[in-house]
């Protein structure tokens, strides 16, 4: 087989558009008769919340202020229907969407969204998800707040740990990240005979289209996502921000619509990374063989479920880090709070997870009085490893030499004289 | 409302304005020249990156009348002998353009850099698009087209 693009250095498709300027992001679409859509979001992050459009509509320019009465399926969720398209009754974090004014011009669609009048009655909130998990907590949605619970279990740690020479612990943190995307979110969308065409720069056009079908009770077919160039995503573009109140208002007025994000409102749309908690418990012999470990990890998923099961799985899969241990007890969290929600971010849940056992492998190799390279080198999957979740690696695992060219990179021989 | 000129890659516009327009929208909305991105609208970001006067601005933190009597240069007005600007295709060559939102505001930062400074070093290479925020790259890519840049535009050959 010859190969083509394999090994050669190939210019990007979408390279030459983007390079001159002629790339075709959301924002960068302009159509005749358009109208602009700015979205009221939350103020408060947990409150039952009730609006008075009244003033606002009567607005210069307002043609129409779309609210949860106005959708006829009020609900929308990559792995859940958590999230509502307008908030009915309650908020529960800051940013929710609470109405979207549709209006002749951007500047009186802002002016209206600042008239509607919000009457918040707030209720305590939670915000640490550890607080989140006991029982009388409040409640973000109807049911626990605890969402999942990954468990593994491999052979015996309770076990394993009393026979170790070695039991290293650590609670360990990583904070919320957001993607920063450099473009924000922005759409048009319009209608093709019955069709309703959305223009967005998403991650996810397919889902979107079934999204917005289902939000809007309409058929599948009627419905049509068209993907333009995305400017970075990073994960943040996999749940639906505006596509769904795009299409309503296409729905509701039969006129092009088009919104743009500021970079504020980027940041109150769209996901975060998840911050974990993590607690490790990392034992090993006098031979610096890796006996047992145990980690409890409790992921704060915000107001919603976004991909949380995947990324507090992942993190659970990956909690041993590249390394074999024949005892393990894994249980990872995904627990609700009303912080911003979290979701996909680049890595999905295993990057988080190398703070705690990349420390925990630090600790237990000083206690050895064995230098951290060589203890990683002893206990590195190779190929035949098996992984705590029972997979055998069969193929490709070039960890054993990635770490000894890291060393040799690093001069880590000659480090390692000078510190003893 | 008020009418400006604007001269703009070398084509002078008469533009009706509002007065709190900012010249990122004149040029947006007006000229419908949308190779101008806006990342942030507070002059952090750099990706509404002009030339004004043979200086960069960021165009969200001009006034549109500030832009009157000015000569203006925009990702649509940069172009080399064979369409590409040896800034664009350096770009393209070294894998510096992802997504692409950063790329118009680093080719005009990259050029505003070159046209004063020939053979810049890599360091006042990062200075000079210091002011430019890329997410996808992490900008070796982009401090490695530039270099190549310089080395085109210098009418050197580059070691492939």
């Amino acid at each position: 087989m010859k190969l083509e693009i394999v090994g050669e250095n190939v210019i990007r498709v979408d390279g030459l558009a983007k390079v001159t300027g002629k790339a075709t992001y959301p924002q960068d679409l302009y159509v005749d008769d358009m109208v602009f859509g700015k979205t009221l979001r939350s103020k408060k992050p947990h409150a039952f919340v009730k609006l008075d459009i009244s003033k606002a509509e009567e607005i210069s320019g307002v043609i129409k202020i779309l609210t949860y009465q106005d959708v006829p399926n009020n609900h929308h969720g990559v792995l859940f229907k958590d999230h509502q398209v307008f908030c009915s009754k309650k908020v529960r974090s800051i940013g929710d969407s609470l109405a979207f004014v549709i209006a002749t011009s951007e500047k009186a669609a802002e002016k209206a969204v600042a008239a509607i009048e919000v009457t918040y009655e707030e209720i305590e909130g939670v915000f640490d998800p550890i607080e989140a998990m006991k029982e009388k907590a409040p409640k973000v949605h109807d049911d626990g707040n605890i969402l999942y619970h990954y468990k593994l279990r491999k052979g015996d740690a309770e076990n394993a740990f009393e026979k170790c020479d070695v039991v290293v612990e650590g609670e360990y943190k990583t904070s919320m990240v957001d993607h920063a995307f450099l473009q924000p979110e922005a759409g048009l969308a319009y209608k093709e005979g019955d069709t309703i065409v959305v223009c967005a720069a998403t991650q996810y056009p397919h889902f979107d289209q079934l999204e917005i079908a289902e939000a809007l009770q309409l058929p599948l077919e009627k419905i049509k996502v068209i993907n333009t160039a995305v400017g970075g995503a990073f994960g943040g573009r996999e749940d639906i921000t505006m596509q769904i109140h795009l299409a309503l208002a296409v729905k509701v007025t039969g006129k092009p619509v088009k919104t743009v994000y500021s970079r504020q409102e980027s940041f109150e749309a769209h996901s975060k990374r998840h911050p974990m908690i993590m607690y490790y418990k990392t034992g090993a012999d006098n031979n610096g063989k890796l006996m047992a470990m145990e980690a409890k990890i409790i992921g704060d998923t915000g107001a919603y479920a976004s991909w949380a099961i995947n990324v507090l799985r992942k993190a659970g899969v990956h909690a041993t880090g590249p390394y074999e241990i024949s005892n393990v007890k894994v249980d990872s969290y995904a627990v609700y709070t009303n912080n911003p929600f979290a979701g996909a971010m680049r890595g999905f849940g295993a990057v988080q997870v190398p703070i705690g056992h990349e420390q925990q492998m630090d600790m237990l190799a000083e206690k050895l009085e064995i230098d951290p390279i060589t203890f990683r080198l002893m206990n590195c999957f190779k190929v035949g490893s098996r992984t705590a979740t029972g997979q055998v690696l069969e193929e490709s695992i070039p960890l054993q030499k990635c770490i000894e060219e890291v060393a040799k990179a690093m001069d880590f021989e000659q480090k390692l004289e000078g510190a003893v | 409302m008020k009418r400006i000129q604007l001269k703009v890659n070398g084509k002078v516009y008469e533009v009706d304005i509002e007065e709190d327009m900012r010249l990122l929208d004149v040029l947006r909305d007006k000229l419908h020249l949308t190779g101008t991105k806006e990342g942030c609208g507070e002059g952090e970001c750099g990706a509404c990156t002009i030339i004004m006067d043979e200086t960069t601005v960021n165009a969200c933190m001009v006034m549109a009348f500030q832009g009157e009597g000015k000569e203006i240069i925009t990702i649509e007005g940069v172009k080399g002998d064979h369409d590409l600007h040896p800034i664009q295709r350096a770009f393209l060559e070294e894998g510096a353009v992802q997504c692409g939102f950063c790329t118009p505001g680093m080719v005009l930062s990259a050029k505003a850099l070159l046209d004063q400074n020939p053979s810049p070093t890599r360091k006042e290479i990062r200075e000079g698009i210091s002011g430019n925020l890329c997410r996808c790259t992490g900008y070796n890519q982009i401090v490695n087209a530039i270099e190549k840049a310089s080395q085109y535009l210098r009418g050197e050959e580059t070691k492939e």
